[in-house]
């Protein structure tokens, strides 16, 4: 076909000539090249379109290229023509390309970027109109190129980005970075930047990122190796020397700020200007040399924080140092031993008399530090569960091993349970409903740290049971509101016994109503009594350690509810527990009292002031055999009446075998209701010793039953396996000693519950 | 301009012998050539001159815009449908069979123009119907069809034989 030139269309060149064509095609790509801002009209898009196609579709270039192919029998099918074109396009663009480093050379620093994104701009728009403008040849001489596996052959866009990368950004993509990272530290200087350019530049360098493997992927290696790199190392050297001149000029609270700042920037700079790909290896590099490598002053300052409390600071140092791997590590055994020592100090303050150490102080010693540092992981350490628990293990050392109990590991545990008692007791410091239930929640913190919590349940059941027989609990349902937080740390059989006596309490009430309808049919005249029928398992309370002839005034009505309760419930034992039995007396004997004064009594104060009725003198021998005390019961009871001077001893002799006893009936006292049933002393000393001495035998049984539990289930162990096995489930009680252990293992052995077999195996013997 | 501006936007094209065609946007944009004129050289470009097609005369440029009025609405093939429709059958469906009913040489000009335009789709319903053309003839039946000369010698062609033995129907 001749050239066409018809009305209004482009001229074609010799369609099988390419110098020709090409010649034809050169003028058109460069006025694209150059003067793209000038437009390209439809007649030269077209012309340049149409004279690929016809080189490509030229019958002759067939003839004479590859007639070979049919004689090697290749099945490569017909021959498709292009490559001169490539050929030609391909120089065309490295010629170009290398006018463009040529030029390149006149700039520097910010005109080189300038230059670079400029350039780069108007080469890729040219690149996507060329690209169309060839799609001829990407349609059949390129993609049977690329899918017979020719490599270095890519659509005509990609040859253009290759081109550039192999050509132009070889040799000046380092200027550029030296430009760019020449800007970010004029930036990091305080310099307000033109950081568009660097966007831009990034963008460039991930477009060369080209997969070689399948072109229509990318990839970040050129960015990475030319941009990322670079500028990672920059930012470090950079930092370093900021860092290490700053800290010597600074404090170390300045320079965590300082690093802040900074870390904060850099984060902000990957959004704004940089690719996301960097943010990782940045934020790295920097925690790197901003914190890593100063981690020893930073850990050296956190005793001088913590020893001044600047938990804002120590917040800041929190966040700093986790962000680098196992930074905070040192920081939790100091906090924790900081703490630790912080807790002895506190009790030590308080300890100067552990004998008189009032339980509040003692406990509120203990919270108070507590409450400190709790604070201090919530608000400085994020509430991290690490801390948090090496707060509790600084907790439970100093709540465990302290100055009060170096007289006993008891210690913590009885004072604990003790001030439960002063705050659940009726007291005339009445305190809030919701305060003593804060107050409550409080305690279960630090029991939570005790270790030996059976202790506790010891003195705490005691107390309970006193609080209960003499009815001055000052409310039930802060009491029902204990136990069950006892039960929610400890479980059901920790609070079990407890639960009973408060059961006991509630079904005697029952029964005291039951007995005064009873009396009341059968017209009987009778004491106003109330009584309380206690469990034997249950209650901490034993038989009185003295005989007792009750007198004649209240056996009858014991006698009436001893039948009345036996005829109820067959078979049940009652046991009189008189040392807790109390009641009031009406005096008319004292003289010059306007109002007749009543005395609250024990049960054994009253049968020795009863028997002054019949006799206005009664000898100590007398005495002791009428209400038959013993010399332990009745000696107590009796000084306390000459104490309060209810009684007279006759002649001024001393109380005790040999004396006479009188009324004194000049008694006088501001109140006309006088207790008198007041515990001695040595008394709760005494009851303290005794509680102490049963926990040891308690334990005893409880290692053995929960050996003979494991045992049960597991028919056969090795010895050790067995001891650690028991330590495990004994645990949440006390912390057993292991000889303990072995000690009741072998009194097992002896009982023939378990047996050995081998050298170290223990079996059960059901 | 909103997309249905766009599609039913007028486009002028001007065959090789001068004669001018308008059609909607839409249907000049079925050649692939045609959409990325527009795409680079812009909206305006085209407005107020006409497309110059250097190498379709005006009966074939007519044929093929009937083509693409008719497939205006089809959906762009995705890249793997091509690849599988390519491979699948030589069916065609029954209005391009219709279409393609025209004597020899208008086929091969609807093709070569098809391939200059850019249309994948109708350059395969053209290329289907030649080779439904060839299918189940001998060569010299071929011949015939196409008008073709034998320039092989006796030689070549027993080793061309020989060398495609394996297709044979046997």
């Amino acid at each position: 076909m001749p050239p066409v030139a018809t009305l209004g269309m482009p001229s074609q060149p010799v369609r099988d000539d390419i110098d020709n064509t090409w010649e034809y095609l050169q003028r058109g790509i460069t006025k694209i090249m150059l003067n793209l801002q000038e437009g390209v009209d439809l007649n030269t898009y077209m012309g340049i379109y149409t004279a690929v196609h016809n080189f490509c579709t030229s019958q002759k270039a067939v003839g004479f290229s590859h007639v070979a192919n049919i004689n090697t029998g290749s099945h490569r099918g017909a021959h498709l023509l292009g490559e001169d074109l490539y050929k030609k396009l391909t120089e065309y663009l490295t010629e170009h390309l290398k006018r463009l480093v040529e030029q390149s050379k006149a700039h520097t620093d910010e005109a080189l970027l300038a230059f670079y994104i400029r350039e780069w701009h108007r080469y890729t728009v040219s690149a996507k109109y060329i690209h169309h403008l060839f799609r001829y040849l990407n349609r059949h001489w390129v993609k049977r190129e690329m899918d017979e596996g020719k490599k270095n052959i890519y659509d005509v866009y990609t040859l253009h980005l290759v081109r550039w990368r192999d050509v132009l950004f070889a040799q000046v993509s380092e200027k550029v970075m030296h430009a760019v990272l020449k800007l970010v530290e004029k930036q990091r200087n305080g310099e307000t930047i033109e950081y568009n350019q660097i966007k831009q530049v990034v963008e460039s360098f991930v477009s060369l990122g080209l997969d070689e493997g399948d072109s229509s992927k990318t990839t970040l290696d050129v960015y990475r190796y030319h941009f990322e790199r670079p500028f990672l190392e920059a930012t470090k050297l950079f930092y370093q020397n900021e860092s290490k001149q700053f800290v010597a000029e600074n404090s170390v609270v300045e320079y965590m700020k300082k690093a802040e700042a900074r870390l904060d920037e850099e984060e902000e700079r990957v959004k704004v200007y940089l690719h996301p790909d960097i943010a990782i290896p940045l934020k790295k590099a920097c925690n790197q040399v901003l914190i890593a490598e100063h981690q020893t002053i930073l850990r050296d300052e956190f005793q001088v924080l913590l020893d001044n409390d600047r938990e804002e600071d120590m917040a800041r140092m929190y966040n700093l140092l986790s962000r680098i791997a196992d930074g905070l590590d040192p920081l939790r055994s100091r906090f924790e031993a900081h703490v630790r020592k912080a807790g002895l100090a506190a009790v030590a303050k308080v300890a100067t008399d552990a004998d008189k150490l009032e339980p509040k102080v003692y406990v509120d010693a203990l919270l108070e530090i507590h409450t400190h540092y709790q604070g201090l992981v919530k608000r400085a350490f994020n509430d991290e569960p690490e801390f948090t628990r090496s707060l509790d293990n600084a907790c439970r050392e100093f709540v465990n091993r302290n100055e009060v109990c170096k007289s006993g590991s008891n210690k913590s545990p009885e004072l604990l349970a003790k001030y439960t008692d002063v705050l659940l007791r009726k007291s005339s410091t009445g305190v809030e409903e919701a305060e003593l239930e804060n107050t409550l929640a409080q305690l279960m913190t630090v029991f939570k740290y005790i270790e030996d919590k059976d202790v506790f349940q010891k003195f705490y059941s005691r107390m309970l049971a006193r609080r209960l027989v003499h009815s001055n609990s000052s409310s039930d349902d802060a009491e029902t509101s204990m136990i069950s937080k006892l039960k929610e740390a400890c479980g059901f059989e920790y609070t079990n016994k407890l639960q009973r006596m408060f059961q006991d309490m509630q079904i005697s009430k029952d029964l005291n109503t039951g007995f005064r309808e009873h009396i009341n049919t059968v017209g009987t005249k009778s004491l106003d009594s109330s009584y309380s029928v206690l469990g034997t398992g249950f209650w901490p309370l034993t038989a009185p350690g003295t005989t007792f002839n009750p007198p004649e005034e209240i056996s009858s009505d014991c006698e009436r509810f001893s039948l009345y309760y036996k005829a109820k419930h067959e078979g049940r034992k009652l046991t009189w527990l008189w040392q807790l039995c109390k009641g009031e007396i009406k005096t008319n004997y004292i003289k010059n009292a306007k109002m007749p004064y009543i005395f609250q009594v024990s049960a054994y104060q009253m049968a020795i002031l009863l028997l002054f009725n019949d006799k206005g003198k009664n000898t100590y021998e007398e005495i002791a055999s009428a209400t038959q005390l013993n010399t332990e019961s009745l000696d107590p009871s009796l000084s306390i009446l000459l104490k309060a001077k209810v009684l007279n001893v006759e002649g001024g002799e001393k109380n005790g075998p040999g004396a006479t006893y009188s009324l004194n009936h000049d008694f006088k006292n501001k109140k006309f209701r006088v207790n008198l049933n007041v515990g001695m002393k040595s008394e709760t000393k005494q009851e303290e010793v005794e509680t102490n001495k049963t926990i040891e035998e308690d334990r005893k049984l409880l290692l053995q039953s929960a050996i003979v539990r494991i045992m049960k289930a597991r028919k056969r162990m090795k010895h050790q396996q067995l001891v650690s096995e028991t330590i495990n489930q004994i645990r949440t009680r006390f912390v057993p000693k292991v000889s303990d252990i072995k000690k009741c293992i072998e009194i097992l052995l002896d009982k023939e519950y378990l047996e050995r077999i081998d050298e170290d195996d223990i079996g059960y013997l059901a | 301009m909103s997309t249905t501006e766009k599609a039913t936007q007028k486009v002028t094209l001007q065959s090789n012998d001068g004669s001018k065609i308008e059609v909607d946007r839409c249907v000049a944009e079925r050649s692939m050539l045609i959409k990325n004129l527009i795409e680079d050289l812009g909206d305006e470009s085209i407005a107020n001159a006409p497309i110059p097609i250097p190498n379709v005369n005006d009966p074939v440029l007519r044929k093929v815009v009937e083509w693409c009025e008719h497939h205006r609405n089809d959906p762009p093939q995705s890249q793997e449908e091509e690849n599988d429709n390519r491979k699948k059958t030589t069916d065609i469906e029954e209005w391009d069979q219709k279409f393609m009913q025209v004597d020899q040489e208008m086929l091969f000009e609807i093709i070569l123009a098809a391939n200059y335009l850019d249309i994948k789709a109708l350059l395969d319903v053209g290329c289907k119907t030649v080779a439904n053309m060839i299918k189940g003839k001998s060569p010299e039946e071929i011949r015939k069809t196409f008008n073709i000369t034998n320039d092989f010698t006796p030689e070549e062609e027993e080793q061309i034989r020989r060398e495609n033995e394996w297709a044979e129907d046997r």
